[in-house]
Parts: structure tokens; C-alpha cells; sequence
């Protein structure tokens, strides 16, 4: 097969593999191959744990070689954020606090992956906890942007959107709890999924906070994405947010196109507002008339309530101040600053602050319901800017202003995938982003393949050449 | 208009209250932190809840 591998998208190493036109050890050779090469400047991981994946490569080999493929993540070289445990390497959550740390059981998501075949090539940078500041040096840098190596990838999920976007892995995982799979996604060009609440479970993967964490793909198809999400999704034991679980089957729906959807697009709270830049909301505009010419009716809708958003997601996020202020008491040092500071301002919420924002939690949730009663989908630019240079994030601050795009659907729990939809006259990706009802992740994805297959945004790839300081 | 000697003075007693024991700088980074989040905090304070904002219905 005279094709790059890191070039390819999850889909097309998967049928490679299966076609036995490349083996998993080939695959795994290149991405190893690709990170030794590229990774001192884009910084994309924390471990990289080759003797584990050629393992796991030579063995999915030798079980394809005797006719059984377990499915298409067999043998398929993918990445975990670095807050998702594997047994025995190093899980340092982007932090000193954790810098040796190492879990001695899988998470069961990593569990899943190990049983679906997949290979593990290690462990992705993030910024700090999942809810520090992008950084350039120090022991734990958060990654570069392979489309322009002088700007961020957003984050937490930076390392993931960096390695699944540079080709140093098929595919990654990342979390979310405020839009770190979804803003690293739309920076770097990728399908960036945030599942329902409850569809994956969290047990072994370190908390920022609870009621809004969530672990989804990071690739560059949405093929890629249904087939992880298939892998990973379904109830565990171990994590109760998980028992109500509804899976579905991701991969099936995927070509049953936009014809006869009900798309929402939020336009006041979404696209009408000062924030968003003009090529992200003419990309934007331009890809939900693609949406129209599938066969899709959009109309415009609203949920006043949206505006509350922000002021009530700060508040709940005092439970990552609970999860850390033992630690942060003790050994404040080991925080980075900017982390530091962010979580001790959660602090200064009043138990009544946080039980009123869980009142207006549940009003916003009741007003979205109402419109996913009318429509199978809402629509919306994926963020507000591509991606900023280093120097253009501020060093003080909770919260950057792009959150409003993600943050909301993490309080409510919906699913939520971003997809390319263009590029700026500097060459930077922009993205739409698709919010379904709890527990239909198959029509928000359904939706995305449907722009995906009629456009080619997510074929472009970064140029390796460029990847110089 | 509440003087800044005031919000100063509110944030120290918030801090208090919480438990917080701060470094100099980290005192300075929250509290200008905190300022740019009063818009949002007090947009929270002020939207009346109604019987049916319940969550866990």
C-alpha cells in the first residue's frame, strides 16, 4: 500500500488493516515513526509508550492472520488524553501534583479500547487538570498547533486534537467538561465529540467535575468517531452516571443523510453576537445551506434562558475546588498559577450561588428540551475565533469568552459534535458544531457525516514542513 | 457604585470565609479574576427562580 499512514484517517488505516494491506505493526511503526520526528516541536505527548503498542500490534497481527478481526479497531494505533488511566504508565494529568503517578487498573473505557483490539501508543498532553492554561514550556507543555505551530490548540484536550491532527496517532480521546474536546477539535480541524452524560463511563479517568465531565473522540472523520464511541459507550458498574445508559448503533446510521431533518439554528445567542469572527460565521452560514441543500429545514430558535449559561456553569465547577483543596492546601506550589487561581475562585461561590445555579441549570435544560421537541438537532457555529497565538490568551481570567459555544451543553448533558466546515484566509480550520437529544448521539453524527460526505474540509492536512520553531 | 476600597474589602472577607490562605500574587491574580467575574455572579444573583427551577425533576 504505497500510502502514508499518517496521512490517512481512522477509517482507511482500519480498512487497510482488515484488507491485510498494512499490518498493525506497519501502522504503529509509522506513527511511532512520525512522533520521534515531529514531536520535539508540536509536544503532543506525555508518554509514549512504544513497547506496549508493538506488543499489542504484533499480537492484533497474528490474531488477524488466523481470521479473527475483532472489528475495526483491531490493530489500529490510537492515544489517550493524559487523564485516562491505563494499568502501569504514568498518568500525570498535565500536573507536578501527579508526575509520578501510576494507576494499576485500566480505566474501563481504556478496558474496552484493549478488548476492541485498538493499540495504545500513549498518553496525550492537556493542559493542567483539564482546566489550566495553554503553555509553551515547563515539564508539561500543552502542545502546538500543527496548522500554525505559533498558535494554541485550545484545550484541555490539546495534546489529542495536536496528535489525531498531525497524524501521530489514528485517533484520540479526550474530555470535556467545558468544551475541551470540541475547542481543541474546531482549532485543529477535527470531528471532535462530546457524548451524552451517562454513555461513557468515567471510572478511571481523573475528575475535574463531575456533573459536567465527559469522554468522546477526537479525529479526523466522523466515521472515526462513531466507530471509538461504539467501542467506548455503554453502563458500568463502576460508574452510576452510566446506568441509564442507551447505546445505539453509531456507525449504521451514518449515510442515511440531512433529507427531512429538523435542524434549530441558535441564532441570537449563537451567530448575532460581537464575538464571533466573521470568517467562522460566514464558514458557518455557508455550511448550513449545505445542510439546506441535503434536504434538511432549518429554522431559527431560541432559548432565552442561554443567556444564564455562564453565570451558572462557574458555580457548579466549585466541584473541582472540593476535588483538589486537600491537595491545594498542602502543596499549592505544585499547581501551575493560572490553575491555581481558577480553581480557588470556584471557592468563592456561597452554597447558595451553587444551588441557584443548579435551579437555572435545570430552567435552561427545560427550555432546550422543549425546542429538541420540535427539531432533531440545534446548529451553531463550533466556536467563536479559530485558533489564537500563544501570547493572545490572557494570563488572568476563569474563563475564555469562546466557552459560551461549549459550556452550555455540558451543564444540560446533550450530545455535541463539531465538524470542519472551512478554513480562513490564514489557513486556520473552523467548524460547526450539532447538539442532539440525550442518549440520539447516532443523529447528531448522522447529521455531521452528512455536511462531511459533500465537502471535503476534513481531506486537507497539515504540512509537516511547517512544523518548525 | 460600590468604591473599590469596598470590593476589595468584600473580596478579603470572601476569601476569609472560604478559607483561603493566599500568597501575595495569587491574592492579586484573584482578585482581579474575580472582578471580571462579578457581571456573571451578579447576573446569577439576580434572576428570580420560579417553583419549577428544580433540579433533579
Amino acid at each position: 500500500m504505497a500510502v502514508s499512514v499518517p496521512d490517512l484517517d481512522l477509517h482507511a488505516v482500519s480498512d487497510g488493516i482488515g484488507r491485510r494491506e498494512i499490518s498493525s505493526v506497519q501502522a504503529t511503526e509509522a506513527y511511532l515513526g512520525r512522533i520521534a520526528e515531529h514531536d520535539s516541536v508540536l509536544r503532543s505527548y506525555i508518554t509514549v509508550t512504544a513497547d506496549m503498542a508493538l506488543a499489542q500490534a504484533k499480537e492484533a497481527d497474528a490474531e488477524i492472520a488466523r481470521g479473527r478481526r475483532r472489528g475495526p479497531l483491531h490493530g489500529v494505533p490510537i492515544a489517550l488524553k493524559d487523564l485516562i488511566a491505563v494499568a502501569g504508565v504514568k498518568m500525570t494529568s498535565g500536573s507536578r501534583v501527579l508526575a509520578d503517578h501510576v494507576p494499576r487498573r485500566d480505566a474501563f473505557i481504556t478496558w474496552r479500547l484493549k478488548d476492541a483490539g485498538a493499540v495504545l501508543l500513549g498518553k496525550l498532553a492537556m493542559h493542567e487538570f483539564a482546566f489550566g492554561r495553554p503553555v509553551t514550556d515547563g515539564a508539561f507543555p500543552t502542545g502546538r498547533n500543527p496548522w500554525d505551530v505559533r498558535r494554541a490548540p485550545a484545550g484541555s484536550s490539546s495534546g489529542s486534537a495536536v496528535a489525531a491532527a498531525a497524524g501521530l496517532c489514528a485517533g484520540a480521546l479526550g474530555s470535556d467538561t467545558g468544551g475541551s474536546i470540541r475547542g481543541p477539535a474546531a482549532m485543529t480541524g477535527l470531528v471532535g465529540h462530546k457524548p451524552t452524560y451517562g454513555l461513557v463511563s468515567r471510572s478511571g479517568v481523573l475528575p475535574l467535575s463531575w456533573s459536567l465531565d465527559h469522554v468522546g473522540p477526537m479525529t479526523r472523520g466522523v466515521w472515526d468517531s462513531a466507530v471509538l464511541l461504539q467501542a467506548i459507550a455503554g453502563a458500568d458498574p463502576d460508574d452510576t452516571s452510566t446506568r441509564g445508559a442507551t447505546t445505539q448503533d453509531y456507525v449504521g446510521r451514518l449515510e442515511d443523510g440531512a433529507r427531512g431533518l429538523r435542524l434549530g439554528l441558535l441564532k441570537r445567542y449563537y451567530v448575532d453576537v460581537p464575538g464571533l469572527n466573521d470568517e467562522v460565521r460566514g464558514a458557518a452560514l455557508t455550511a448550513f445551506d449545505v445542510l439546506r441543500k441535503e434536504g434538511a429545514t432549518i429554522d431559527d430558535v431560541d432559548a432565552p434562558s442561554l443567556d444564564l449559561a455562564m453565570a451558572v456553569w462557574a458555580p457548579i465547577m466549585s466541584e473541582a475546588y472540593e476535588y483538589h483543596a486537600d491537595t491545594l492546601r498542602a502543596t499549592p506550589e505544585k499547581f501551575g498559577e493560572g490553575l491555581r487561581t481558577r480553581i480557588y475562585l470556584t471557592a468563592l461561590f456561597t452554597a447558595q450561588d451553587v444551588q441557584r445555579a443548579q435551579r437555572l441549570r435545570a430552567r435552561i435544560g427545560r427550555e432546550v428540551d422543549a425546542l429538541l421537541s420540535h427539531v432533531d438537532a440545534l446548529i451553531f457555529p463550533g466556536q467563536a475565533t479559530p485558533a489564537l497565538r500563544f501570547e493572545e490568551f490572557p494570563s488572568t481570567g476563569f474563563a475564555p469568552a469562546s466557552i459560551r459555544y461549549t459550556a452550555p451543553w455540558n451543564l444540560l448533558g446533550l450530545p455535541a459534535v463539531v465538524v470542519p466546515s472551512g478554513f480562513t484566509r490564514e489557513g486556520l480550520p473552523v467548524s460547526i458544531q450539532i447538539v442532539g437529544r440525550r442518549f440520539d448521539d447516532a443523529t447528531v453524527l448522522r447529521i455531521a457525516r452528512a455536511y462531511e460526505r459533500v465537502t471535503d474540509w476534513h481531506r486537507r492536512r497539515p504540512d509537516p514542513t511547517r512544523w518548525r520553531l | 457604585m460600590k468604591s473599590s476600597d469596598n470590593r476589595r474589602a468584600q473580596f478579603d472577607a470572601e476569601c476569609r470565609t472560604a478559607g483561603l490562605t493566599l500568597g501575595a500574587r495569587d491574592a492579586e491574580l484573584l482578585y482581579a479574576m474575580w472582578l471580571e467575574w462579578q457581571p456573571e455572579r451578579d447576573r446569577l444573583r439576580a434572576a428570580a427562580p420560579v417553583p419549577e427551577d428544580e433540579p433533579w425533576r
